[in-house]
């Protein structure tokens, strides 16, 4: 008698672990670092990948700041009032919009404040956006795939030759 | 720690954990909504030159603006003043833009006077509500029932206020400072016949006399004269200058010193007399420089006979060899240089006492040269501001008293930065209707019946002549490097637009539009823009471009001698408010690096900003002698009662080697009722405490008053940076 109590309790006790972790895995809960859930699921699958658009489009200030930018709302909403206008996510774009209210993109690739990058030296120097990015135009929602650490870096700046001197990134 | 608090610690970190992991902490990318039409780029920072618009020196700046939001202040190396210097109080400048409190909208007053309980209204209701009030004076015909209160004005706004106040027809326009440099316009007058202000060449000099003139943390033009003590010491190969200081409390300024020579309070005009007496006695004294300027030694030597050595060792409390010392090193160095300084102004026989110390400048040969002291160095002439704000101060508080002032406009808190004892503060209540001009509810906006709020330094037009700080003209323009963050308007503007909407006589000497336009006409007068066939809007843009109009090879006048007609100078005995028995000590107030005049007490990084002699930060503390604090039991960072004929106060003992026993100094700009959350009820306002001597009331006299200590507990929470008797207590700042 005690011991089938006992089986129940246990059974019923997985059984709410496993729901609990389908549960979380269904609801677009955020627990990744690497690859965040986006408020607007964008895909740059669809935009860079199969549409071929290219990345200075939308990031337009990486061959002159410091940062590559990201593309204004209004900007979004420009090419959207004519293409795929009815999508779900297209609808969610046009709420912000509606409201006022900026997207609030997660931040994928981050480094910390003691680090410059400059984006348009790479640029200039002829780094493949995917050398750090990874093959941003294969994935549906973005992932980070390289480490960013400083020795992920300084490999790279060997390799190429530039300066591995202190003072280059950190002044 | 118990074993429950620690369980519900425990419990409550556990569940935040949980919490906090179910988001991502990546930072979020905001985009913009509707990019910026004028081609911002992210990351990239524009730079825009202007003045610092913190305290009269007027400084050239860089702004540092990235996406349109001003980010970082440095110096302008291309201005003649500060060359790329700045100040802890111009880089605090951008907390005055973000302050969290800033008054966003006009205000009308809808509790008590005093209650802070204000009601939102638009621009158009507040400017048609001053409007009323000003035609209201001109129907009963009582248009000097208005009153103009400001700090000290430069530039085109000076004009602008004055022709302002004379076309409405009303003399009232007090321009008072606490700190302001009346008292050596006024010396300069009767001693040279003009009331300009002198520039020192201190870079140049090799024995540099300091009376009391903190030029490192207040005096003048205190990034300039910095710069050039700096020049000074190391800026040659061969000579290192010398520099002594003169004054009963160690500033920052005298702890850069060679040798301090701590005279009791108001005998340092007795001193300087003295050292001159000696330098004619041994004929040490420049004869040519003498004779140029109409002296006879014989006669200055006859007349200086009251001021044998001996006598003034008496009053000053120094040893004869010491003050011999220095006046032969003084008079033998050349170039040297006297200084006068604040603290020995602040007298009842301050100006006699800063004569004096322009006539041991005179004696040595030093006036007009280089290293020397060039008397009408800086503006002149109209310009060259009032020579005693204070006795203006004191009639306009008699007609608010009475009942005359129906209307008063208050650009400034100088509810705050009046000294009680003048009787402003009961006198401005009598004021049927106030208007500020405020950026935050200060003490004079509490009581403001109408609050029009100007913009922050950084949102506004302006020019600025700065004081002091350069033989050359230097014109400085400040221009707008943000967006008004909030429905703000200039107080010029607000002004023309008054004018505009009264007419008559008004609107005719003021037809300008804006502030911009004033200042855009008085420019072209001064670059002769107007004149045919020349572009202005090229030259505007220029100037705009540089920071302003820095005339490097045009300098002030050499031609300054002593004045013929002027009496030598003869400093009579100080005299104090309080008996001597019943209050032992003498106070000196002065200004703190971080706050100047109490402007700065706003600003968190000021408040937070270790004050370079006793590390406090965010509070006042009085500086006692070790010896006076060993007699009445006081240690560091005890709570002491600090009394004197006016008023009591209570606040931190910080035990000073560096001061006079028979001394206590406490610094200006704390102790605010409003300013913002981080200014007000934090510390004392020493101003309080300060009485009027009988028999010098029409003079400012702020550090002629006694007090006596009493210790009170050993909780003085005094909060320093670094002090070995007490670390870094930041829970008792509470912000």
């Amino acid at each position: 008698m005690k011991s089938s109590w006992l089986i129940i309790g246990l059974i019923f006790a997985s059984g709410a672990i496993v729901a609990v972790m389908i549960l979380m895995y269904i609801l677009p809960l955020d627990f990744s670092e690497s690859s965040p859930v986006q408020p607007i699921l964008f895909s740059h699958k669809l935009h860079a990948g199969v549409n071929g658009i290219s990345c200075r489009y939308c990031h337009r200030h990486v061959t002159d700041s410091r940062l590559a930018g990201i593309p204004s709302v209004a900007d979004c909403r420009s090419c959207h009032l004519y293409i795929s206008a009815e999508a779900p996510q297209i609808k969610k774009l046009m709420d912000y919009w509606d409201k006022r209210e900026p997207i609030p993109w997660v931040r994928v690739h981050t480094l910390p404040d003691h680090v410059y990058f400059p984006h348009m030296m790479h640029i200039r120097a002829r780094i493949d956006c995917s050398t750090c990015h990874g093959q941003v135009a294969a994935m549906e929602q973005v992932t980070r795939t390289a480490s960013l650490k400083m020795g992920w870096c300084l490999g790279c700046h060997r390799q190429h030759k530039a300066s591995i001197d202190c003072w280059t990134c950190h002044i | 720690m118990k074993r429950r608090t620690f369980l519900q610690l425990s419990g409550m970190t556990a569940a935040s954990a949980l919490l906090a992991g179910c988001q991502s902490k990546n930072e979020k990318l905001i985009p913009y909504l509707i990019p910026p039409d004028e081609g911002v780029t992210p990351g990239r920072a524009s730079y825009y030159a202007s003045s610092c618009s913190f305290c009269p020196a007027g400084c050239g700046i860089l702004v540092r603006v990235s996406e349109g939001r001003a980010k970082k202040i440095e110096g302008n190396p291309e201005h003649p003043v500060n060359r790329g210097r700045l100040c802890a109080r111009g880089q605090a400048l951008l907390q005055e833009l973000y302050h969290p409190d800033r008054v966003q909208q006009p205000l009308k007053r809808s509790g008590a006077r005093g209650s802070g309980e204000f009601r939102k209204i638009s621009w158009a209701e507040g400017l048609s509500l001053l409007t009323a009030k000003l035609k209201e004076l001109q129907r009963e015909h009582a248009t000097d029932g208005l009153a103009m209160l400001t700090p000290q004005l430069s530039g085109a706004l000076s004009t602008l206020v004055s022709t302002f106040m004379r076309s409405f027809g009303s003399p009232r326009h007090l321009s008072c400072e606490l700190l302001a440099a009346d008292w050596l316009r006024l010396a300069g007058r009767q001693s040279f016949g003009q009331p300009g202000l002198p520039f020192y060449d201190l870079a140049e000099t090799r024995y540099l006399l300091s009376f009391g003139a903190d030029f490192v943390e207040s005096h003048l033009s205190p990034v300039q004269y910095g710069n050039a003590f700096g020049r000074m010491r190391q800026g040659r190969d061969t000579v290192r200058g010398h520099f002594t200081y003169v004054g009963g409390r160690m500033s920052l300024t005298g702890a850069s010193a060679d040798r301090w020579m701590p005279a009791r309070p108001g005998s340092e005009g007795a001193l300087a007399l003295g050292m001159a007496r000696l330098i004619l006695d041994e004929s040490l004294f420049d004869k040519a420089a003498l004779a140029a300027n109409g002296l006879r030694p014989e006669t200055v030597l006859g007349r200086l006979q009251a001021y044998d050595l001996p006598h003034v060792a008496e009053l000053t409390g120094l040893a004869q060899e010491m003050i011999a010392e220095v006046a032969r090193e003084f008079a033998t160095t050349r170039p040297s240089l006297a200084m006068a300084g604040e603290a020995v102004a602040f007298q009842t026989n301050g100006p006699e006492s800063v004569r004096a110390i322009q006539l041991l400048n005179l004696l040595a040969g030093n006036l007009n040269r280089p290293g020397g002291v060039y008397p009408a160095g800086s503006i002149v002439g109209s310009l060259a501001g009032p020579e005693n704000s204070f006795a203006a101060l004191l009639a306009l508080v008699e007609s608010m008293r009475t009942g005359r002032i129906k209307l008063a406009l208050i650009k400034g808190d100088p509810r705050y930065g009046t000294p009680p004892a003048t009787g402003f503060q009961q006198a401005l209540d009598q004021v049927p209707f106030i208007v500020s001009f405020s950026t935050l509810l200060d003490d004079t906006a509490l009581q403001a019946d109408l609050i029009l709020p100007d913009h922050a330094g950084l949102e506004s037009w302006g020019d600025v002549v700065p004081l002091a700080g350069s033989r050359h003209m230097v014109y400085g323009l400040m221009q707008p490097v943000v967006t008004p963050l909030h429905d703000t308007r200039q107080f010029p503007d607000v002004l023309l637009a008054v004018a505009s909407g009264l007419g008559g006589t008004l609107a005719a000497a003021l037809p300008h539009k804006s502030c911009l336009e004033f200042i855009k006409g008085t420019i072209s007068k001064r670059v002769g823009g107007h004149k045919k066939g020349r572009n202005f809007e090229t030259q505007w843009v220029e100037l705009l471009r540089r920071g302003g109009q820095f005339d490097t090879d045009k300098e002030f006048g050499k031609g300054y001698r002593w004045a013929a007609a002027s009496q030598l100078p003869d400093p009579a005995r100080p005299r104090f408010a309080g008996d001597e028995k019943l209050f032992p000590l003498h106070l000196q107030v002065y200004s703190s690096t971080s706050f100047h005049d109490g402007r700065g007490a706003p600003l968190p990084w000021l408040q937070q900003l270790p004050d370079p002699i006793s590390t406090a930060v965010w509070d006042s503390w009085i500086e006692i002698n070790p010896k006076t604090a060993a007699s009445l039991g006081i240690s560091h960072g005890d709570l002491v009662e600090v009394a004197s004929p006016r008023g009591v106060l209570r606040l931190p003992a910080v035990i000073y080697p560096g001061i006079r026993p028979d001394l206590v100094a406490i610094p200006l700009g704390q102790g605010h009722r409003g300013g913002g959350r981080y200014a007000n009820d934090r510390g004392v306002n020493p101003l309080e405490l300060l009485a009027m001597v009988e028999g010098s009331e029409q003079q400012a006299a702020w550090n002629a008053t006694r007090v006596r200590l009493t210790r009170i507990s050993a909780k003085g929470e005094l909060v320093t940076a670094g002090h070995p008797q007490g670390s870094y207590r930041s829970d008792l700042i509470g912000i």
